[in-house]
């Protein structure tokens, strides 16, 4: 784990080294948090098919475990692989060594004592109950703390760049961490009970509450979950395709158009609330238009490969990659979709949520970051990966995975929708709400299966990428470590 | 300004992001925060008794939240099965909100009064023997733990903080007094909060154990209270429809 | 600052006011992107700065080099 991050930011830009060390660790951490996190998620997915599962253990009840689940796929997978991959692509794209050293190492273990400290929590009953934001006061100031080093770490990376122009991947990561600041901050402001506990009580209530949760919950999804991984899609992309992103120009106006657009959107969770209508309908309005810039992004990175579409078939890591943008672009037709008044009155409160954000979770976060992982890791420990034939074979398990998962939670979703406002011939209630719960049994079991499929991939990967590590370390070694590549000599 | 100049200064970028980032949650959160419109005028809302916060911080400990929405909409068919739409104003003491955003289990606005305390409690301890096809996970250890109320009255003071009408003062209790009559107004009082925590859980006997104050307790009273302070015969059909 | 909101959270004033400012600067911002050749030029010139360290990336695999790493 010793690494030469300190020594990096030293040297001057000529004979500069990129700090890789620090990019090892948040991929292998990232990893480490998807299993957990996806298991945690399969736990759960499994206690509502069978609640026997509950056991009446209090720490792993459905209540306590869903915000683990959520909490380590969103922050420790999607995070640590965020914080990495940003540290890789904006070293190399402005050919400068990661500024901070030792502020930069913060940022590692900063973020990840904070998860892991967070969800234990939740385990033992401590939570804020905001969803995606359920980490307690403490946990809330460290990440703070992080965050504001991860953006200096970042914007003075940026600002010792040897190369002129900051290629868009980087704009997408700033717009990322600029607002997941702001956010972070603003739905976190909490009344502690006392200096020396734990539970807090949130400074606003009822509809201003929430109001700024969904305003936070929503923009989760706008900046990390896209925003983000755009970012990294704008690098990877091109790399494996081996040839640049489609349009740059494209890139620039769609960049703009998502940073602001996504912003309006976040009270579309919250159609027919006690929520003032103008707010609503105003959120509904900009998810409509959102549809452009998002799709904006994806044409981007698809037509990447136009000319070099045999690479479908013959590149498993272009499969992943090409793979995630077309889930993207089925998402994001999907959710503006979900946020009209009319069809939202029949979504919200079921599982066609749940579904709509797993096809953006599994099929978009998760396979960008599967095929940029299998990029970058031999890229890191400076090796080939240990086996092609494995990495098809976990695309085929996730592709399974997520096709069962999204029928059926649109099976469910869609059906208790329709049976809770179905009325009999005399007017009366044709449904009671039981009845759609046993209804849902059967979609909840597949969806079960189909996240098995999901995380049994998962699993494969980690065995190939641990082969691949492993193989690496046994290759003859001279004393210098922790130094890689070299930015060109230009 | 040349977007060129966007492209190769770091911290000119960083402001027009901020900018663009900015504006969407400026217009549509801070405008709730100054007009009326936002909370109704109605009457009945109170904050809730010591014993009460204590189920609701249980509630939230156990991530209800998850599974069950406290937000009725104004569909016919949720009117039916739950009851009036729920009113901005029945959850300006909710500090979180819990409207939630899935109902896995039924929708909880309006629970309180429906079942009896036995029926609350039995169900709690096993869902599946109350509703046999149910997916509700147990809680039979609300009944075994002892409640904590030690630090009630921080509690209160927190919420106090935050804009709950706790008194604290002679003057404030005199306000509550008018506001919620003297029965409330005393449970309100936060120099009382343990008095009264103990008196409202012995006083009814929530979960069928007079000897113990139990979480059980404290959930089944906040459960009850759920939906049943706003009285909707007072208000014509139709009166509230412009809130929405 | 108060009427300001006053007046921002109407929304008869707001939606127009909104319009016109963001479509303009979106327009601005989509004309100043595909005008001019040479910035056409210049802009699509960026999208090869990944592939500006290529002789970093394209080494020999290590077992056919002696630099190593932990």
């Amino acid at each position: 784990m010793s690494t030469a991050s300190a020594s990096a930011a030293a040297n001057p830009a000529a004979d500069a080294v990129y700090n890789y060390g620090i990019i090892k660790r948040f991929t292998v951490m990232s990893l480490f948090w998807a299993i957990l996190g996806m298991s945690a998620g399969l736990m759960a997915a499994s206690q509502l098919a069978w609640p026997w599962l509950n056991m009446g253990i209090p720490e792993i009840t459905f209540g306590r475990i869903r915000p683990v689940h959520t909490s380590l796929v969103i922050f420790g997978f999607g995070g640590n692989a965020l914080l990495g991959t940003s540290y890789y692509i904006v070293q190399r794209t402005c050919r400068a060594p990661l500024w901070g050293g030792k502020l930069a190492e913060f940022t590692f273990w900063g973020w990840n004592v904070a998860v892991a400290v967070g969800v234990v929590l939740y385990m033992l009953g401590y939570t804020q109950a905001r969803e995606y934001a359920e980490f307690v006061w403490p946990v809330d100031l460290l990440i703070a703390a992080v965050w504001l080093a991860y953006l200096a770490v970042f914007a003075m990376t940026i600002r010792h760049r040897s190369q002129p122009h900051i290629y868009v991947a980087n704009w997408f990561y700033m717009a990322f961490i600029l607002a997941v600041l702001i956010l972070h901050v603003f739905n976190n402001l909490q009344m502690p009970v006392s200096l020396t506990g734990l539970e807090s009580y949130s400074l606003f209530a009822g509809a201003q509450d929430a109001m700024t949760q969904w305003w936070y919950g929503h923009n989760v999804v706008g900046f990390i979950l896209t925003a983000g991984f755009l970012g990294m899609m704008y690098y990877f992309v091109p790399k494996q395709a081996g040839r640049p992103v489609y349009s740059y120009r494209l890139s620039i106006v769609h960049f703009w158009a998502l940073s602001f657009l996504y912003m309006w959107v976040g009270a579309h969770h919250l159609h027919w609330t006690a929520l003032p209508d103008w707010t609503s309908t105003l959120a509904a309005t900009f998810s409509i238009l959102l549809l452009l810039p998002s799709w904006g992004g994806m044409i981007n990175g698809i037509m990447t490969l136009s000319g070099a579409w045999d690479k479908l078939r013959t590149d498993p890591i272009m499969m992943f990659l090409i793979t995630a943008l077309a889930f993207y672009g089925m998402s994001t037709f999907e959710g503006p979709l979900m946020s009209l008044k009319s069809v939202n009155a029949l979504s919200h409160y079921t599982d066609w949520t749940v579904g709509h954000v797993h096809s953006g979770a599994l099929g978009w976060v998760a396979m960008i970051t599967f095929g940029s992982f299998y990029h970058l890791i031999p890229k890191l420990w400076d090796t080939t990966i240990h086996s092609v034939r494995l990495i098809y074979v976990h695309f085929w398990l996730a592709t399974i995975g997520i096709v069962l998962y999204i029928a059926s939670m649109w099976v469910a979703g869609i059906g208790q929708g329709l049976m809770l406002r179905a009325f009999d011939e005399y007017g009366n209630l044709a449904y009671t709400f039981i009845e759609t719960v046993s209804f849902m049994h059967l979609p909840y079991v597949v969806r079960a299966v189909g996240g098995m499929f999901f995380l049994s991939g998962v699993l494969l990967m980690i065995y190939n990428v641990y082969m691949t590590i492993t193989a690496a370390k046994r290759q003859p070694r001279t004393a210098e470590s922790g130094m890689e590549a070299k930015p060109a000599s230009t | 300004m040349k977007h060129e100049s966007i492209e190769v200064n770091s911290g000119l970028l960083i402001v027009l992001i901020l900018a663009a980032i900015s504006i969407g949650g400026l217009v549509e959160i801070v405008p709730l925060f100054k007009i009326d419109e936002t909370v109704e005028k109605v009457e009945g809302v109170r904050p809730y008794t010591p014993l009460e916060l204590r189920g609701r911080d249980i509630y939230i400990r156990e991530g209800c939240y998850a599974c069950h929405s406290q937000m009725v909409r104004p569909f016919r068919d949720e009117m039916l099965r739950y009851g009036h739409y729920s009113l901005a104003a029945e959850s300006k003491y909710d500090h979180p909100f819990q409207w939630a955003s899935k109902r896995t289990g039924p929708d909880l606005a309006r629970l309180g009064g429906k079942y009896s305390d036995e029926w609350h409690t039995q169900h709690l301890i096993n869902p599946q023997a109350i509703v046999p096809e149910s997916v509700m996970p147990p809680y039979p250890w609300l009944m075994e733990n002892e409640l904590d109320y030690s630090d009630i009255e921080k509690r209160l003071i927190a919420n106090k903080r935050v804009g709950v009408p706790y008194s604290m003062s002679q003057e404030e209790y005199e306000r509550n007094v008018e506001k919620f009559g003297k029965d409330m107004a005393d449970k309100l009082h936060i120099p009382n909060a343990e008095a009264s925590l103990e008196a409202q859980a012995t006083n009814r006997v929530w979960d069928g154990d007079p000897d113990r104050i139990t979480e059980m307790d404290a959930m089944v009273a906040y459960l009850q209270v759920l939906g049943t302070m706003v009285d909707f015969s007072q208000y014509e059909a139709g009166e509230l429809a412009e809130y929405r | 600052m108060a009427e300001v909101w006053e007046w921002l959270s109407k929304m008869e004033n707001t939606k127009p006011l909104a319009l016109v400012i963001f479509f303009t600067t979106f327009v601005a911002i989509v004309l100043y992107v595909y005008s001019g050749k040479k910035r056409k030029r210049r802009l699509e010139s960026y999208k090869h700065i990944p592939f500006m360290d290529e002789d970093a990336d394209e080494r020999e695999p290590r077992s056919q080099r002696n630099n190593d790493d932990d």
